[in-house]
């Protein structure tokens, strides 16, 4: 009798285990942007990390212990370096990074090719008056249809409006003083 | 036996935990309501999992490495969590409609300030240090 539930647990939790692979893996090729594939990678390491444990915990092997540590790594290094090439400012240095905001809002560093033409417009809208960028349309741009626009991180002048707003809110103004002065004199001299 | 049925339980309860993830990955509307759903096996499904293996294996070996995996997934989720919020708040991948209040709008427009002021400063004060 205990013979039968046991199998009968096994095999039910390996087939919802296999069904949440497959729908995450669903969100991961509908996904409208990196982010939600990656949160779909997430589930699926997730669900992986369910399945080798119940395989360690019913078959007796605990020398796969070592790969879940791996696996949990795996997700951890996985989301923060996509989301740190999604959002651009983060991905700069800590000496380029006041300059990079004002002078070099438009380069196309960490952009896709096809961002240049958008970006080289919002070169000449919006050099210093940060404020006519972000007022009106700030709450107008969120997403008609729920599902974000791109595959990738959205290039062109939405993304020199969030810019300017992550790196204003993580910064004191000490240093971006002496650094940006220098990004002034290097944009002034060219 | 009995330990045996009670960690396939438990396994079952991760799995079902895991299928809710991912459920919600498809049905829910914006990123950060995914975000919502798909953290929950990631803790609380791996600390199912890792009971039912102490529960197998009651050696020190197994349980302190399992204390020491569920303890990192701890601390690095949240991390990698909201890292990834972060992202999608800075490239608008959220619905304001489903926001009941955004707290970090406040802030941002308060950073925002101080920018145009800093700006306006540096304006007057770059003219006297070039020339």
């Amino acid at each position: 009798m205990s013979e039968i539930v046991l199998h009968t647990l096994v095999i039910a939790g390996s087939v919802l285990l296999a069904a949440s692979v497959v729908i995450a893996l669903f969100r991961i090729v509908r996904g409208p942007s990196i982010l939600d594939r990656m949160i779909g990678t997430d589930v699926v390491l997730a669900s992986i990390m369910c399945g080798l444990g119940g395989y360690m915990a019913l078959s007796d092997r605990t020398d796969l212990l070592p790969v879940l540590v791996v696996l949990a790594m795996l997700g951890f290094v996985g989301s923060v370096s996509v989301s740190r090439y999604v959002s651009k400012s983060d991905s700069m240095t800590p000496g380029a990074e006041a300059g990079a905001l004002s002078d070099f809002t438009s380069t196309d560093w960490h952009m896709p090719r096809d961002a240049g033409e958008q970006s080289a417009a919002a070169t000449e809208i919006g050099e210093p008056e940060v404020t006519l960028i972000a007022d009106p349309t700030y709450d107008a741009h969120a997403d008609s249809d729920g599902e974000g626009e791109g595959t990738g991180p959205d290039p062109g002048p939405d993304d020199a409006e969030h810019m300017s707003h992550g790196d204003g809110s993580d910064r004191d103004g000490s240093d971006r003083d002496g650094s940006d002065r220098d990004g002034e004199g290097n944009s002034r001299g060219s | 036996m009995v330990l045996d049925i009670i960690s396939a339980v438990l396994i079952f309860l991760g799995a079902v935990l895991s299928l809710a993830a991912a459920v919600g990955l498809v049905r829910f509307a914006d990123l950060l309501s995914r975000m919502h759903a798909s953290a929950k096996p990631q803790v609380l499904g791996l600390v199912l999992v890792a009971v039912a293996i102490a529960i197998q294996f009651p050696t020190w070996a197994t349980v302190t490495t399992l204390a020491i995996i569920i303890s990192f997934q701890l601390v690095t989720i949240p991390v990698a969590t909201h890292m990834v919020g972060r992202a999608g708040y800075r490239t608008k991948h959220l619905r304001r409609s489903m926001l009941y209040r955004d707290e970090l709008a406040e802030a941002v427009d308060r950073a925002e300030a101080r920018e145009i002021a800093w700006e306006r400063q540096r304006g007057t004060g770059t003219d006297h240090h070039d020339g």
